[in-house]
């Protein structure tokens, strides 16, 4: 199987009053249609790490390849288009643009993109929303609709340019128990039908339980 | 891919209509105050400078007395002769203009001169009964006349035209009318300077709105003058003309200043204080105008402040999702150009309405009917430009902000 992504002796510091160690010598990979769980007490650095392989946080030391490409040392430019075309976002708050319809939210992306002409754009939204069970929602204001359709919207979003993984962080960490297992049960869904690649950060054990892998980290290192 | 940061841009600015108002109105106010303060000010400028040439040529043309004094010795070369002259006088030959025609003649060449008139002047003492009043008295040519100063707006009442017809007519100013307790119909008499005494017949009188003169002159035929003075046709004591555009005076009267044996003097020369007065009005009122729009820049700046701090997270995904620094530059300021280009549009008809209104409100001073209003195109697009730039400035500022916005540091929470 091919690697999604790879992440090579990852250090990081901060240095906001004393200079301190996040992470630690942090080596691992993902293969593509894996769905990951990064698990991991508050501070054992797990969300640091998801944003640097998110590519918004270049200020580490180590390389961070992502389907094929090294995105350590791009410039921030070529950060923002590469993310746009390769990376979904999943985050535990939906961001959504509250003053646009659930449709222009999840068409956002792909516009930014430009890749295809907009009719078709919606079209495959449209779809997404569909497989995720939206349909009917899709012109209401993104404020207007429940938190558990609001993530779901959100997913469809991170999808809408078939990107080489989706990262979520904490991505049911606001949902009752019932939205939690509908949201899980469309990341297993993707990972298994569509081979899409998923990288989440949880607190939720049941969650990461029936993930395909579970990265630990513990002080900044990781365990397993 | 711009496409979508203006559709951005659009929903931003219409989800708060009345933030959009309130935005909107401030550049309206200040672009249309900024208007109306300009074409107020040179509507004055420009009633001041009318008064001012009711009695004033923009090139006057006269035989100037003074200078150094006439030499009657000329001064020997030879060591040994002492040459003194003690007290030394003018010896004035010639007074006046002898062959005004031929000046006349030279201005004519000139292509911006557009109206020429001579004029005898003369000072007099008027008298009605027992009232002796000094005066100006103006021998004028009443077609030439009407053409540079257009006399007739100013006549209260009578014709002017009368002069042409009557040697014995004269037009009293109305101050002057007042002091001889004369009115039209009534007989005044006037001696001259060298004794010549004389009777005309009031046939009129004129306000020019300047004070001085209305008191002390008064009109008639230019050849009544000529004979009171014994002159003789062609004698003119200054020959007056007026150019295309009064601003232009000085550089015509440099012109023609080689071939004309008289002292040729631009209005400016003689009239320091109104040139300055003008040019003061201006300084204030474009002091004035762009501290109100700049004061209306700062109600933008503030407004898009806002509207980034609010939407600060949201950025923060707009830039998580691909959106890079200038997309979220160009959302935040097309914000503020659609702003300052409705704030403006609206301020334009804003503030010609009120320039109109003004211009219909009575002030009976002087020769005026209503206040002076001018409406000049560049005014309308300074403000135009001025208020474009204020609003792009102002925008640019929070847009730049926004656009710095690290997500890493919104989205961790």
């Amino acid at each position: 199987m091919k690697t999604a992504l790879s992440a090579k002796g990852l250090n990081k510091y901060f240095h906001e009053s004393e200079t301190f160690q996040v992470l630690r010598d942090v080596n691992f990979e993902v293969k593509k249609g894996e769905f990951v769980a990064i698990v991991g007490k508050s501070g054992s650095g797990k969300s640091t790490l998801l944003y640097l392989l998110s590519t918004m946080d270049s200020d580490y030391q180590g390389r961070i390849t992502i389907d094929g490409t090294t995105v350590t040392g791009l410039s921030q430019n070529e950060l923002s288009r590469f993310r746009n075309a390769h990376i979904g976002f999943v985050f535990q708050f939906h961001y959504l643009l509250p003053e646009f319809s659930v449709l222009d939210n999840v068409m956002l992306p792909a516009l930014k993109l430009g890749k295809k002409p907009k009719e078709s754009i919606e079209a495959n939204a449209m779809e997404l929303l569909t497989m995720l069970d939206i349909r009917g929602h899709e012109m209401k204001k993104a404020s207007k609709i429940s938190g558990g359709q609001q993530q779901r919207v959100a997913i469809a979003r991170a999808m809408i340019n078939e990107p080489a993984i989706i990262m979520g962080d904490e991505p049911t960490g606001n949902l009752d128990s019932k939205n939690t297992k509908v949201v899980f049960d469309i990341f297993r869904q993707l990972a298994q039908e569509r081979g899409q690649t998923i990288i989440a950060v949880t607190h939720d054990d049941e969650f990461a339980a029936n993930c395909d892998r579970i990265i630990e980290m513990v002080d900044g290192k990781i365990m397993s | 891919m711009a496409n979508v940061n203006i559709k951005i841009s659009w929903v931003h600015l219409t989800s708060k209509i009345r933030q959009l108002i309130v935005a909107v109105l401030s550049v309206t106010f200040g672009i249309s105050m900024y208007i109306f303060m300009n074409s107020f000010m040179n509507g004055v400028n420009g009633a001041q400078t009318e008064i001012t040439f009711t009695t004033m040529a923009h090139i006057r043309v006269y035989n100037e007395q003074g200078g150094a004094p006439t030499v009657l010795i000329p001064p020997n070369g030879s060591g040994d002769t002492l040459l003194s002259v003690s007290n030394a006088r003018h010896i004035s030959y010639t007074e006046g203009i002898r062959n005004a025609e031929e000046v006349i003649r030279e201005l004519q060449k000139n292509k911006e001169v557009v109206a020429i008139t001579e004029q005898v002047n003369e000072n007099v003492f008027f008298r009605n009964g027992v009232t002796k009043v000094s005066g100006t008295l103006s021998g004028i040519d009443v077609a030439n006349e009407i053409r540079v100063f257009n006399t007739v707006q100013y006549m209260t009442e009578g014709d002017v035209n009368e002069l042409k017809r009557r040697s014995d007519a004269i037009v009293l100013g109305t101050g002057l009318a007042n002091k001889l307790n004369a009115s039209v119909g009534d007989n005044v008499s006037l001696t001259t300077s060298d004794g010549v005494g004389k009777i005309l017949r009031v046939t009129g009188l004129m306000q020019t709105g300047t004070g001085s003169v209305d008191k002390t002159r008064a009109l008639i035929s230019i050849n009544t003058a000529r004979q009171l003075l014994s002159k003789n046709k062609s004698y003119a004591t200054e020959v007056l003309a007026n150019v295309d555009d009064y601003n232009k005076a000085r550089a015509v009267a440099g012109d023609v200043r080689p071939d004309i044996r008289y002292k040729t003097e631009a209005w400016q020369e003689g009239n320091g204080q109104l040139e300055s007065a003008n040019t003061l009005r201006d300084i204030i009122a474009i002091a004035v105008s762009l501290t109100i729009l700049i004061v209306a820049g700062f109600g933008i700046y503030n407004i898009m402040n806002m509207t980034v701090s609010e939407k600060i997270r949201e950025i923060a995904i707009l830039k998580a999702m691909g959106f890079e620094g200038r997309d979220i530059v160009q959302i935040f300021l097309v914000q503020s150009v659609i702003i300052g280009l409705i704030g403006g549009f609206i301020g334009l008809l804003l503030g010609f309405s009120i320039a109109s209104i003004v211009d219909r409100i009575p002030f009976k001073i002087a020769s005026f009917d209503t206040l002076p209003i001018s409406y000049l195109p560049a005014d309308y697009i300074l403000a135009m430009v001025f208020g474009l730039i204020i609003t792009f400035v102002a925008g640019y500022l929070p847009a730049r902000k926004a656009s710095k916005v690290d997500p890493v540091e919104i989205l961790r929470g």
